[in-house]
């Protein structure tokens, strides 16, 4: 065994970008190695390198990066090859899925054809018709597609569907070694726990090498027998899968591990704020106050219907009774598609209801946007992507005083403004805030950025805060801090919040109710506790099942 | 604090403007053409302009006294031309800020409210997009009564179509990102995302577009007074009814380049001039548009 040469081995790899005088090195001295038939995972935050180590193996990084080290495919050294000896080894060796399937593939072609492509480009000969047709429909019989799908456009395909035809195309041509780029981040998780699958049995039963990139160690560990974490640049940890997640050593990875919460674990609960050094001021109280009473904020058989081209309509919410309580955390929680984000915007009087309505405090919210305005100082919204959030012209001051300029609040600069500016910027832990003020949005981390939308929020000291998918464009590290950030206001200012997501980890981790949206319908609700770890529903059932666990299958 | 960052950020600008070769030369010759347009009255005698008080004979060739040589009336062309300037550059801008104005306005509100108020507009737009502008123009200024304001009004009203298109399709692009929702959600009406976020992203292209727009302008004020629809007060000369006169005088015939050749070739400075500051500008403001 030890004679076989590795199938692919890193000696000291380094990667440094230039870009006129400054010097980037974005991956340091990284040893790491592969054999055939292994799967390897390689964790770490977005900007950890991680990418460019991927597509520095086949030399697919731009001309500014100057590559170090040795980088071993199959014994023979990637950086000396020649031109045409690496086009033959590029896909006929090594293989990458990449990241966003949405992208990697040409809208005007059939997917057979993109799939054939890469065959016809390796064999010397162009191979008939039929024997390469007959070669596709293989392919996609390998990635579980029925055959017709291969004459479809690529938007006529599922999220799941086109990843799975990425995954068709890397094995066209046999490769040995297949690197997947976050093969699944931008998948639902039912439709990630089938791709993930559909990976491992391959890995399986054609004895290829994979190495899976992501910031998700949970996805990492269902899929992976080994674990390398990487940390500005740096391998900062790597051993067996189960090991690294069980006893995480380096701090990084016990970060990475502590973002993706294990669904059923009381020690996960409100973790965000009491494992951060800042802890929670007042832990919330453990029943909810008050059970009857009038709610903060209650929908009743609400319903948004669209009617698109064709006339086809779309029930994107069908009838939904939902109640948020004061100081109440409420997560809801559904698939891409299954209408939570139409669902807050109704709430938030964006989108006007088809029928029923909402009721803020006993008070219906009215229609008309002269009527919303003293509606919207009391329920704020905290948007999904904060890059996109703010004006980019707008100064971090400006952003905050938006919301009290126009509500005319505190008599311009000269009046209280820029004390309440300061006020909010604190308590959204933007310290000191001074400093942070006459910056702009691009001089920002996306963790800042998405306090200064909050803070933006509580300048107008409101009541509720929908945050649609707050942290979901954020890195894991950055995620935790947001959240605690939100259980601490709640048990400061008695705010109120429903967090729309995705993510379940994310409602066990803050939430005190959970509501789960399926096709415009609340399928169940109730206390976190008991929907996460006793689902009646069996769509809730099915999105627990789907959640990639962080102990691996011993299957 | 807001001004400072402004100072600052109009600083970044010039500099990125100052790199470009094309841009500079058109700053250069603009800024010679309207220093002479407004010292006129001071560097020259518009008593010359009168045809009673002309000291030239007709049609007289370049001269020590005469360097551009004389008109029918023995009126100097240098001194036509440079009044002429006055009447070109004030018609190209006034009426370029009207068509401007009227696009942008348009532009703005059809995107910003959608449904039927989109319909509409951009339906009027449409018509005076395939009506032809020059005849319209021609029409209007019939029908009004003839002089400098007519003048502006049938250019200013025949061109702002095309900038409506092109605001609206701004705002569009403005108005789908998420920090317009936050505004709303914050309680913003329609007035403050028009005012606070629409039009301080919508006025680089603007400003751009008018800069690229005077040139036409200029062209299209020309085009009128040559066909005699101009300002017919021979105090007040323009380019274009220099030319007139001198196609009326047959100066092409009696071999007098230097009656048509000056307004001519100034208009073609002019426009010139303008097209390579607003081309400038629009790479400094739209940096996609740099080579690379």
């Amino acid at each position: 065994m030890g004679e076989k040469t590795a199938l692919l081995e890193l000696r000291d790899l380094s990667v440094r970008y230039r870009s006129g005088t400054r010097e980037v090195e974005a991956v340091r001295g990284v040893d790491l190695t592969l054999d055939a038939g292994e799967t390897l995972g390689l964790a770490g935050e977005s900007g950890c390198g991680k990418s460019t180590l991927a597509m520095s193996v086949l030399r697919l990084l731009p001309t500014s990066a100057e590559i170090g080290g040795e980088i071993l495919l199959d014994g023979e050294d990637v950086r000396r090859m020649k031109w045409g000896r690496l086009r033959a080894v590029r896909w006929t060796s090594a293989a990458i899925v990449f990241q966003g399937a949405m992208h990697a593939l040409n809208p005007v072609r059939r997917v057979r054809d993109q799939i054939a492509e890469p065959i016809v480009l390796h064999s010397k000969t162009q191979p008939p018709a039929g024997e390469l047709r007959k070669r596709v429909t293989e392919l996609l019989a390998q990635v579980e597609l029925p055959a017709a799908k291969g004459d479809a456009y690529p938007h006529e395909l599922s999220g799941g569907q086109k990843q799975r035809v990425m995954i068709a195309m890397a094995l066209a041509c046999e490769p040995r070694l297949i690197i997947a780029d976050e093969p699944t981040t931008a998948l639902d998780v039912i439709v990630q726990a089938q791709v993930l699958d559909l990976m491992t049995n391959l890995v399986a039963q054609r004895d290829i090498g994979l190495v899976m990139i992501s910031h998700d160690l949970a996805v990492l560990a269902s899929t992976c027998q080994r674990l390398a974490v990487m940390y500005e640049g740096r391998v900062v940890e790597e051993g067996a899968a189960a090991s690294i997640i069980a006893e995480p050593t380096h701090p990084h990875t016990k970060a990475l591990a502590a973002a993706f919460p294990t669904v059923g674990d009381p020690e996960y609960r409100y973790a965000p704020a009491t494992n951060s050094p800042l802890g929670l001021p007042d832990p919330p109280a453990a029943e909810p106050a008050a059970t009857d009473g009038e709610p903060l904020l209650r929908t009743e058989d609400l319903r948004v219907t669209f009617t698109g081209r064709g006339r086809v309509v779309t029930h994107a919410v069908a009838g939904v009774d939902l109640e948020v309580r004061r100081g109440e955390i409420v997560a809801l929680v559904g698939q891409s598609g299954s209408g939570k984000t139409t669902l807050a915007r109704a709430i938030l009087g964006l989108q006007p209801p088809t029928s029923g309505r909402v009721v803020y405090d006993g008070v219906p919210v009215p229609a008309t946007s002269r009527a919303l305005r003293a509606y919207r100082r009391q329920v704020q919204l905290v948007l999904q992507d904060p890059t996109s959030a703010l004006n980019p012209r707008h100064s971090v001051y400006e952003s905050v005083a938006e919301g009290l300029r126009i509500h005319g609040l505190a008599g311009g600069e000269n009046g209280t403004e820029r004390e309440r500016v300061a006020a909010a910027l604190e308590a959204a832990e933007l310290r000191p805030s001074e400093e942070f003020m006459p910056l702009l949005p691009h001089q920002l981390s996306g963790g800042q950025r998405q306090r200064v939308v909050i803070a933006g929020a509580l300048a107008l000291e409101p009541n509720l805060l929908v945050a649609d998918e707050p942290v979901a464009s954020l890195d894991a590290s950055v995620r935790g801090e947001i959240l605690a950030l939100l259980l601490r206001l709640r048990a400061k200012l008695d705010l109120a919040a429903l967090v729309i997501t995705h993510d379940l980890g994310l409602a066990w981790n803050i939430a005190d109710r959970v509501a789960v949206m399926y096709r415009g319908e609340l399928v169940e609700v109730g206390p976190v506790d008991e929907v996460l770890r006793e689902p009646k529903h069996d769509y809730t059932r099915s999105l627990l099942a789907a959640l990639p666990t962080t102990q691996p299958t011993q299957a | 604090m807001v001004w400072r960052r402004r100072g600052a950020a109009f600083a970044a600008g010039w500099r990125e403007f100052a790199k470009q070769r094309t841009g500079l030369a058109g700053l250069g010759l603009l800024v010679v053409i309207v220093l002479l347009a407004v010292l006129a009255p001071v560097i020259t005698d518009q008593e010359g302009l009168d045809v009673t008080k002309a000291t030239g004979g007709t049609m007289e060739p370049p001269s020590a006294e005469f360097p551009l040589g004389t008109d029918r009336s023995g009126r100097s062309v240098l001194l036509l031309t440079l009044w002429g300037s006055r009447m070109s550059l004030t018609v190209g801008l006034v009426a370029t800020l009207l068509s401007i104005a009227i696009g942008t306005v348009i532009g703005i509100l059809a995107a910003h409210y959608g449904r039927w108020v989109s319909a509409t507009l951009m339906r009027i737009t449409d018509f005076f997009l395939v009506l032809p502008s020059l005849v319209l123009a021609i029409a209007l200024s019939t029908v009004l009564q003839q002089g400098i304001g007519t003048i502006i009004l049938a250019i200013g009203l025949t061109s702002w179509a095309s900038g409506a298109r092109l605001v609206r399709a701004q705002t569009l692009t403005i108005e789908a990102r998420p920090y317009i929702e936050r505004s709303k959600a914050l309680g913003g009406g329609h007035a403050h995302v028009i005012t606070k976020h629409v039009l301080p992203a919508v006025l680089p292209l603007v400003f751009v577009n008018t800069t690229l727009a005077v040139g036409s302008a200029i062209v299209a004020e020309s085009t009128l007074s040559f066909l005699g629809l101009g300002d017919p007060d021979p105090m007040r000369p323009s380019w274009g009814t220099m030319l007139r006169s001198a196609w009326l005088d047959s100066a092409v015939i009696a071999g007098a380049w230097w009656y048509l050749l000056p307004p001519g070739i100034a208009i073609g400075i002019v426009v010139l001039a303008f097209t390579m500051c607003g081309r400038a500008l629009e790479s400094v403001l739209n940096p996609r548009l740099r080579e690379g």
